[in-house]
């Protein structure tokens, strides 16, 4: 297949609607900046309702998922098979009482809600979705993407301090420290990624995953040395980003309540979750885009099936590994998941950088793996045997539980 | 030019509001809402990457850590320091002074001034991160070896000196 045939209807499909639109507008004589802007407004209308109904499915299929783990039916009256759980919970969700605390601060208390679901919602907007489908192709993307990440930890602060009760108001702590400390091997794992594709444009990532070594295995990310670290840590420290569990000590319910959501009820405590599930899309498209090669086939001669197709598929996977792990692992305690990023996570992805560049002298294939391999085993086994050492060392005592 | 018209003001109402507002918090959250709108400003003009870079840090980083602070350092009880005094005001007024003189006087003086009136230049990051680590390397690398420093500094700070602490 030659990337310079011309794309086929399939591949082209989701762009459709916002194609028609806008000749339909130029064709009425309006500005064409204006019908740019119209198209850009259906593609990002056709990526959220994507999304907010993925959402939907996804709140139901996590409950079903974690019930087969725990060998129990889970949801099962509403509809067949209890597919229309998520309109339940909807209608539930809107018609319940929305209660303000009457020590809250009225108008943070409204807005954190509202600007948590927003910085996901943009991020998805400059992610690769298929060959063809990029519904902002913006050439700084994964800048982007991280820049309007920032804007939750300030969210999660308004919605704890604003509610003006001790638990949301720990629960934020907990939050925003915890986001602080796994951002930076969140992004020094994508530095990677940026350093040998010399680009920060998302689409542009994905193009440079293309082709085959060997003539099966795909040219991701993800098999190389440094890919395979990087990866490891962007999916570790997304976890911790996303505060899923075995990081979802901000929400630790048996700890404090629902963290900085337990002054929210109705359908301000339905955005908190909308935030939170679609923020996981977009890590998770993040980490696809960056790592899994995006659109591109798992292996050669299924290019016919549209790249759209691969992309979701790998997002099914990939959002299937996060419901596994939340289904399987305990909480972790608050100064685990500290030290486990600052000790542990941030070291090995800062030596991650130089193994990059090794690989890129080295040039790759055996040579490459030669060359970087000392690079990342020899600290790894440092770091854990240290550590272990030290653990075995010390006593274990119980201060605050006797 | 028309967005400077309609994003200077949101910026300098926005300043006047965190220098105003009684609240600690409530003062942090609108230095905020200024540093986005100067991030905003950014990108009008062209400058993406500084916009976004301006966003990263200053929303991501600086908001975090002034609010974090505030949450670490101060008890509940804002009341107390809800009505400013005068006094406070005016020693206020005398600090930002120097600082105001200062900053216009460079601004009056900038060589830059006249050349940003006529093209705007559109550099990408490449070619601005080739000038950086090139032209402007000493200095990158005066910042980075500060940069550690006080990295070490803060974790030498916060270091356990109790061996119970350890997991």
């Amino acid at each position: 297949m030659s990337p310079a045939s011309a794309p086929t209807f399939l591949e082209t499909l989701p762009l459709l609607p916002q194609r028609l639109i806008g000749d339909a507008l130029r064709s009425l004589g309006i500005p064409e900046a204006f019908a740019a802007a119209a198209e850009t407004a259906v593609a990002a209308i056709i990526v959220f309702s994507l999304f907010a109904g993925m959402f939907a499915l996804l709140s139901l299929i996590e409950r079903k998922v974690l019930a087969r783990v725990q060998n129990r039916p889970g949801p099962n009256r509403v509809g067949p098979c209890g597919i229309l759980q998520p309109v339940a919970d909807g209608i539930k969700m809107l018609t319940k009482e929305d209660v303000v605390p009457v020590s809250a601060d009225r108008l943070l208390h409204f807005l954190a809600p509202v600007l948590i679901v927003i910085p996901s919602i943009l991020a998805l907007g400059v992610l690769p979705y298929g060959r063809e489908w990029v519904p902002v192709p913006a050439t700084l993307g994964l800048l982007f993407f991280f820049a309007v990440g920032a804007m939750t930890e300030l969210s999660i602060f308004l919605a704890g301090w604003a509610s003006g009760s001790k638990f949301p108001l720990l629960g934020a702590m907990r939050a925003i420290a915890q986001m602080v400390s796994y951002e930076l091997p969140l992004i020094l794992s994508a530095t990677a990624v940026v350093m040998l594709s010399g680009t920060l444009s998302l689409p542009e990532i994905v193009e440079k995953q293309g082709g085959w070594t060997l003539g099966f295995l795909p040219a991701w990310n993800l098999f190389t040395p440094w890919g395979l670290v990087a990866g490891s840590i962007f999916f570790i420290a997304g976890i911790a980003e996303a505060n899923r569990c075995p990081f979802d000590l901000p929400e630790g319910e048996s700890e404090i309540v629902a963290g900085h959501m337990t002054e929210y009820s109705g359908f301000k405590y339905a955005l908190f979750f909308m935030g939170e599930y679609l923020g996981l899309f977009a890590l998770s498209s993040l980490g696809i885009t960056l790592f899994l090669g995006g659109w591109q086939a798992p292996l050669p001669g299924l290019g016919f099936v549209p790249s759209y197709v691969w992309f979701f598929l790998k997002l099914a996977v990939v959002i299937f590994l996060f419901l596994w792990i939340r289904a399987t692992f305990p909480r972790v305690r608050m100064d685990q998941l500290m030290r486990f990023a600052w000790m542990f996570l941030i070291p090995v992805a800062l030596l991650n950088l130089p193994s990059a560049a090794v690989w890129h002298y080295a040039g790759g294939g055996l040579m490459g793996w030669l060359a970087c391999g000392p690079f990342l085993v020899l600290p790894y086994l440092a770091l854990t045997i240290h550590f272990n050492r030290k653990l075995a060392q010390s006593t274990r005592t119980y201060r605050f539980a006797e | 030019m028309s967005f400077l018209f309609i994003l200077a003001p949101l910026i300098l109402l926005s300043a006047l509001g965190a220098a105003a507002l009684a609240r600690p918090v409530h003062a942090a959250l609108m230095l905020a809402l200024s540093l986005a709108f100067v991030a905003v400003l950014y990108i009008a003009l062209g400058a993406d990457f500084i916009g976004l870079v301006q966003f990263l840090v200053y929303i991501g980083a600086v908001a975090i850590l002034i609010v974090f602070g505030l949450l670490l350092t101060r008890p509940a009880d804002e009341a107390a320091e809800a009505a400013r005094s005068l006094r406070t005001q005016l020693f206020g007024l005398f600090c930002a002074l120097p600082v105001a003189i200062v900053l216009l006087n460079v601004v009056a003086s900038s060589p830059e001034l006249d050349r940003a009136a006529t093209a705007p230049q559109n550099l990408s990051v490449a070619a601005m991160g080739i000038s950086l680590f090139t032209t402007h390397a000493a200095a990158v690398l005066a910042v980075g070896v500060m940069l550690t420093a006080v990295l070490v500094g803060a974790a030498m700070m916060i270091r356990d000196t109790d061996p119970e602490d350890l997991p």
